[in-house]
């Protein structure tokens, strides 16, 4: 055997170990979770309605944010300005920050004595214990996968096609619209599937802003805390389960576009 | 028509400077140099994509210096063509159609009249992404034609393209020119320039620093550079005396030329075209030529025949065309003979 090979072996074995750790928790979550339990978690009213608060929550947060954060991305990837490193550490800072300690900050801004909470309140909206919060705490820790990924994406646009539109006469909102948006679109749209995962699976923030009403992530502690393993465990693999379809789902409407394309290609050639 | 006037741009450690430049209407003006000697910059002011530091850009007699790229009605085609890779060949050249809000009917037609001109009327529908380089030219082309511009920007359009295709594009481009598109060229091939250039301007470390028409450039170069786009390899910094009423210039390894003309100055850069030297296997006559001996170091094919390499203190490089090359089998390591007349040698006007 070469040494290559040996080496080879070696980097799957460390692979495979690290593959096995990931796995090997979910999959003894499944083995133990019996099928009669499991249909009657899934019937349980208040599971099905704390995991589809959680998606509907997570994905409304996840569109309303992406209206400021796409054009921010769009601004670092091309614009130059003053303290634009400032800036990009601010947009990271959610993700290095302890989620309880984002919670602790958010609630301070949402509650009736904060900022944004006393605006809500002016118009009868309480923010804390409420869907709209939750929304608030899910897209203040997941926002910066959705900017860093659009980001990105914008960046990896040949600057070079963007001055060929100018240069064709078209107004800086249309090469925004018809060039860099959607030559940057599959990068925007795994950052929005990442936002959106990491928005539905936080427990941290949200518990501090709304323990009711109860998203999934704390429903399976609080189900944990009163009840023990078993009975977190298949409200766990029904969250899971929900989750993997909505992802398989995104994933497969962003992949539709590049298919389109290589379909017209394979029909003309 | 357009006319660039102390155009100074700074990019990093690199500057535009000086750049004065008049194209009049109608000109296929070529702009030569090497990568990086400021061409694609100078491009780029002129479309709009950047702005000069100083100077003014005049088009048609308006100041469009710091217009906005959309409003100056410059095309520009890119290197790389620029092609956008999302849109069909159709979606590219109706672009410029739908910014400016056409209507449908209208831009059918202007794309197909662009498309057939182009001749790419066949891969309209298709996608842009396995284009060959040649259509994608065209498209890239027809796109920017379609919106009448009244100066075309070319930069490098005939460097990826392979022999065959490149005819065919010089033909066209020939014959947008003929039909009165203005046009600036810019490559760093002296083929292109000496094939399409009504006048050529060799731009050298952000400066244009020889300007004319074809003939005058390279019959005349005015320094070592644009010697070597020329083809000449044959230079030689000598030191230049008369004696006894006869011109000569010495290099530093004893090498003398026999000169004519006046005596400008002490030093001076030589220039010999490889094609006007002589090889001999024996000493020539005294004819008054310049007769030098050396020792063959190597031997090369080039386009129609050989180039031989001499030493003789200094190296100089010949030309020989295949005929003579069979009958006088000149070989490595042999001393043969070189001779040229001293009007052969030009004197360059100044050094890089």
């Amino acid at each position: 055997m070469s040494r290559n090979s040996i080496f080879t072996w070696i980097l799957m074995v460390l692979s495979s170990l690290v593959l096995l750790f990931i796995l090997a928790p979910l999959a003894g979550m499944f083995i133990h979770t019996g099928g009669a339990q499991f249909l009657e978690t899934i019937k349980d009213k208040e599971v099905q309605q704390s995991v589809w608060l959680t998606l509907w929550v997570s994905f409304a947060a996840t569109l309303f944010f992406a209206a400021g954060a796409i054009p921010l991305s769009w601004l670092l990837a091309r614009k130059k300005f003053p303290l634009k490193n400032v800036v990009q550490g601010i947009i990271d800072l959610p993700v290095v920050l302890p989620h309880t300690a984002a919670g602790i900050a958010l609630l301070g801004f949402i509650s009736r004595d904060g900022f944004l909470g006393k605006a809500a309140s002016s118009v009868g909206l309480d923010l804390v214990n409420h869907p709209s919060g939750i929304a608030l705490a899910m897209a203040f820790v997941s926002v910066p996968f959705l900017i860093n990924a659009a980001r990105d994406g914008f960046a990896a646009v040949p600057e070079r096609l963007e001055k060929a539109a100018l240069n064709l006469g078209a107004s800086q909102s249309k090469v925004f619209f018809t060039i860099s948006l959607p030559l940057a679109w599959r990068s925007i749209t795994t950052g929005f599937v990442m936002m959106f995962a990491r928005g539905m699976s936080e427990f941290g923030a949200v518990v501090i802003i709304a323990y009711h009403p109860m998203i999934a992530p704390v429903l399976i502690y609080e189900r944990f805390n009163s009840y023990g393993l078993n009975y977190a465990r298949p409200a766990s693999v029904f969250f899971i389960l929900v989750a993997l379809l909505f992802f398989i789902a995104l994933r497969l409407v962003s992949s539709k576009r590049k298919e389109k394309h290589i379909n017209i290609d394979a029909e003309t050639d | 028509m357009l006319k660039l006037t102390d155009i100074n741009r700074k990019l990093g450690d690199f500057a535009l400077t000086d750049i004065n430049l008049e194209i009049p209407e109608g000109q296929y003006y070529v702009l030569l140099g090497r990568s990086g000697s400021g061409k694609t910059q100078l491009l780029e002011l002129i479309a709009g994509l950047e702005y000069p530091d100083s100077g003014t850009i005049m088009l048609d007699n308006e100041d469009i210096t710091r217009r906005r790229i959309q409003d100056r009605k410059v095309g520009i085609v890119f290197q790389d063509y620029a092609v956008f890779p999302h849109m069909t060949v159709f979606g590219n050249i109706a672009y410029p159609l739908k910014a400016r809000k056409e209507d449908k009917k209208s831009i059918a037609e202007k794309v197909e009249k662009a498309a057939t001109a182009m001749n790419i009327k066949h891969i309209l529908e298709r996608n842009t992404e396995k284009l060959s380089g040649g259509e994608l030219q065209r498209v890239a082309l027809a796109r920017t034609l379609i919106t009448s511009p009244r100066l075309l920007l070319l930069d490098e359009p005939l460097s990826s393209l392979d022999a065959s295709l490149k005819d065919d594009m010089k033909r066209l481009l020939r014959n947008l020119n003929k039909a009165g598109q203005t046009i600036i060229h810019v490559t760093h091939d002296y083929n292109d320039a000496i094939s399409l250039a009504k006048r050529v301007g060799v731009i050298h470390n952000g400066r244009i620093i020889q300007e004319g028409s074809v003939d005058e450039v390279f019959k005349n170069p005015s320094n070592r550079f644009v010697a070597r786009y020329a083809g000449i390899r044959n230079f030689f910094r000598v030191e230049i005396t008369r004696e006894k009423g006869i011109l000569s210039g010495i290099t530093k390894h004893n090498v003398m030329f026999k000169l004519e003309g006046e005596n400008r100055g002490k030093d001076g850069l030589l220039i010999i075209k490889s094609d006007s030297i002589v090889l001999t296997k024996e000493m020539p006559e005294d004819t008054g030529h310049n007769i030098i001996k050396g020792k063959i170091t190597e031997i090369i094919p080039s386009e129609f025949g050989m180039e031989i390499t001499l030493d003789a203190g200094d190296l100089f490089y010949v030309n020989i065309l295949t005929p003579v090359f069979e009958k006088l089998r000149f070989v490595e390591e042999e001393e043969v003979w070189m001779s040229f007349p001293s009007k052969a040698i030009v004197a360059l006007k100044g050094t890089v």
